[in-house]
């Protein structure tokens, strides 16, 4: 984990009572900046803008459900981890969250703070290695290409 | 050949008939266990959200406490400053915790009104109130999907059998949710009219089939999957509002269009003979 970048952390949640409590327990364990929403759509417009390491959401709300709202934000941010905190207690809706816009985790409503942190905590290790790795693969990449470069260059002066 | 006995086929008929009331009754049972537990499933979801906040608020407080106890014996400054902007954070919380703690007092409400015990009593009953928490009961269901439009006029107190009558709002409501399939709307709408309040309940949903309209009321007739309805709703609803109230019930509907029940309850029950 990137130690000099504060971890970003969305919460959606159509209920403010519970934005508010997961913030201040995060803001008081952790250093973690904190955007909340009560409305996925405001969610989606912030993570058009800025970069984002887990994203908590809840699964029943008006306008755009919880999956919906994790599916854009797996098209905005992919390397993000999805986390769905929900209330709505069946395995159907749970299994279609996994299925469809590829969970990292299901956390139930009450939920535990220590687990809830914990999962936040792994989560963001998650988004964070897998940016790492795309930075890898485009490290090599472009090495890759202006070795191929290099190897061209060396045939046609030697051909 | 055995001899005709009248007296015996009349005994006979007279404990069949006592019979089939007593399954009346055990379906009307079973039927109102069935609700109940579709209802719990939206009962827990509505309180799970306040009682995480408490739980969690809870924690935050504790912790900010001992903060503040910390802060306040050893007297340091940068510490105190933090604990004081900790204290802002619990008022904040503590707040959050009324709500909450009233959200689950008006859910657990909503239940009682739904099975009261004193149920069989008469009693005046303003029905605005009894819907608005039938209202609540059901909103777990509907949630994010059903918008709930409710145009209450001013009603007198209505003498009735309150539990009953919400058994009857929930029905409807119910059936009124199940038909709408994505987003839609329903709207409650009560008014006094002339000696009785009429309440009418609409939905945006499928509408019921003209050929299904007849056997709506009829009891086991359900055009809901196995687990879903138990066809017994409606009959038992219009049992309850004609003959327990001497009230009406009558639907309009348009497929593709919506539903609409319309309920009327006297205000004041006749006095029965028995009485």
């Amino acid at each position: 984990m990137s130690t000099n970048q504060k971890a970003r952390v969305v919460i959606v949640d159509d209920e403010e009572m519970v934005i508010t409590s997961v913030r201040a327990y995060l803001e008081l364990e952790t250093e973690f900046e904190i955007h909340g929403f009560t409305e996925p759509e405001q969610a989606v417009k912030h993570m058009e803008s800025h970069l984002v390491d887990i994203a908590v959401s809840d699964y029943l709300m008006p306008r755009m459900s919880g999956i919906q709202f994790l599916a854009r934000a797996k098209q905005i941010q992919p390397e993000a981890s999805r986390v769905l905190l929900t209330g709505h207690a069946d395995k159907q809706s749970a299994i279609q969250a996994i299925n469809e816009v590829g969970l990292y985790q299901y956390v139930e409503k009450p939920w535990e703070n220590a687990q809830l942190l914990l999962i936040i905590q792994n989560g963001i290790e998650r988004s964070n290695l897998l940016r790492e790795l795309r930075e890898k693969v485009s490290e090599l990449d472009t090495a890759h290409s202006s070795l191929k470069n290099v190897q061209k260059r060396l045939l046609q002066a030697f051909l | 050949m055995s001899q005709p006995d009248p007296a015996g086929a009349a005994n006979e008929l007279t404990s069949l008939r006592a019979k089939a009331e007593k399954l009346t009754a055990q379906l009307a049972e079973e039927h109102k266990m069935a609700e109940l537990g579709r209802l719990l499933a939206g009962i827990v979801h509505e309180i799970n959200s306040p009682i995480g906040s408490i739980v969690s608020n809870n924690q935050v407080i504790i912790r900010s406490l001992e903060m503040l106890k910390n802060a306040l014996a050893s007297g340091d400054r940068t510490a105190l400053e933090k604990a004081g902007r900790q204290v802002e954070t619990c008022l904040s919380l503590a707040a959050i915790d009324k709500i909450a703690c009233e959200r689950i007092s008006e859910v657990v409400r909503g239940l009682k009104t739904f099975v009261r015990v004193d149920s069989a009593d008469l009693r005046k009953a303003d029905l605005n109130q009894q819907i608005a928490s039938t209202l609540k009961l059901t909103h777990g269901q509907f949630k994010g999907r059903v918008e709930i439009e409710t145009d209450f006029g001013e009603l007198p107190p209505v003498e009735c059998h309150a539990s009953m009558l919400n058994q009857v709002f929930l029905n409807i409501l119910v059936n009124a949710g199940q038909s709408i399939e994505g987003p839609g709307k329903i709207t409650v709408r009560t008014r006094v009219e002339g000696g009785a309040v009429h309440i009418s309940i609409a939905d945006t949903g499928s509408g019921i089939k003209p050929d299904d309209r007849s056997k709506v009321f009829a009891g086991g007739f359900t055009t809901k999957p196995v687990g879903v309805g138990t066809g017994l709703g409606l009959s038992l609803s219009k049992r309850i509002v004609e003959e327990t109230h001497g009230g009406s019930i009558d639907f309009e509907s348009e497929v593709g269009v919506g539903t609409t029940f319309h309920i009327r309850i006297p205000v004041e029950q006749k006095k029965k003979a028995a009485g």
